[in-house]
């Protein structure tokens, strides 16, 4: 069985500040372009980096523009990984949320409308981890490439 | 925050229309939550049903999903129906998955929200 070195093909930081997930979006679905995601898979890829980066500025490392949130996109195989880093350690409210958003509950004020972050996350990726080291918190995004073969709900 | 967020108003024989254009995330809060008043309000109409139309919209990130969530409560509370248009199929995706689309009728455009609205027999 050959074994594929992961290939790093983009790293990049951002400074935390609301709205720079934006940055970050662009920035990866640039990068990704032409690794074979359809435009469906490309799409929710974006979104989960999108909240992602959102989760990281604001919760991991409070808003606070000096302190950086680390992308890195890697190519490993047929998949695409992003990372994203910050510096919360683990204290990171959204990530300990156990509480999946009900939309029934929030309708009769029984659960806040906010809370959908980490849902739209782990439905849009193949697979989503979180590693914490330190005061690096990093949550891995995984997308398998070549869509056609994969769960399309499109 | 400075919102990227535009909304137009208009009213139709029994329903309001909210044109959306830019992003909708959390800076959009105070466009909404105007553009909404603004659209139930206009006119002697009692404005049965609200059509939020996403056909310029970009972006919509979890906290603008909140931000509908928000408009759709209070909806209901008034005893009106959200309807919605335009929607890029990656966000009816979304619409489907957090059960939006359960309370929210979506139609492919405003063009044929406002014609079934209006001529619902149609």
């Amino acid at each position: 069985m050959t074994q594929v070195t992961p290939r790093s093909l983009d790293t990049f930081t951002l400074a935390s500040e609301p709205g720079n997930e934006r940055l970050a979006l662009a920035r990866v679905a640039g990068t990704v372009k032409d690794l074979g995601l359809s435009d469906a898979r490309l799409e929710r890829l974006k979104t989960a980096v999108a909240e992602a980066t959102m989760n990281a500025i604001e919760h991991g490392n409070g808003n606070r523009p000096e302190i950086p949130v680390e992308v890195e996109v890697t190519q490993d195989g047929d998949e695409v990984v992003v990372a994203i880093t910050d510096q919360g350690g683990r204290i990171h409210p959204d990530t300990d949320e156990h509480e999946a958003p009900d939309l029934v509950r929030k309708l009769d004020g029984d659960q806040s409308p906010r809370g959908w972050g980490l849902f739209l996350i782990r439905n849009m990726v193949d697979a989503m981890d979180v590693t914490t080291d330190g005061q690096r918190h990093t949550i891995w995004l995984t997308m398998r490439t070549g869509g056609a073969a994969h769960d399309e709900r499109m | 925050m400075t919102s990227a967020c535009e909304a137009t108003t208009r009213a139709l024989p029994g329903a309001a229309v909210i044109e959306l254009s830019g992003e909708v995330d959390g800076s959009a809060a105070a466009v909404l939550t105007d553009a909404y008043e603004r659209a139930v309000t206009a006119g002697a109409d009692s404005h049965d049903t609200v059509v939020l139309d996403f056909a310029a919209v970009d972006y919509i990130n979890s906290t603008g999903i909140a931000l509908i969530v928000s408009v759709l409560a209070r909806a209901r509370a008034e005893r009106r129906k959200v309807v919605a248009s335009g929607l890029s199929p990656h966000y009816r995706e979304i619409f489907d998955i957090t059960r939006l689309s359960d309370f929210i009728e979506l139609f492919p455009d405003l063009d044929r929200a406002v014609s079934q609205l209006t001529h619902p027999a149609a």
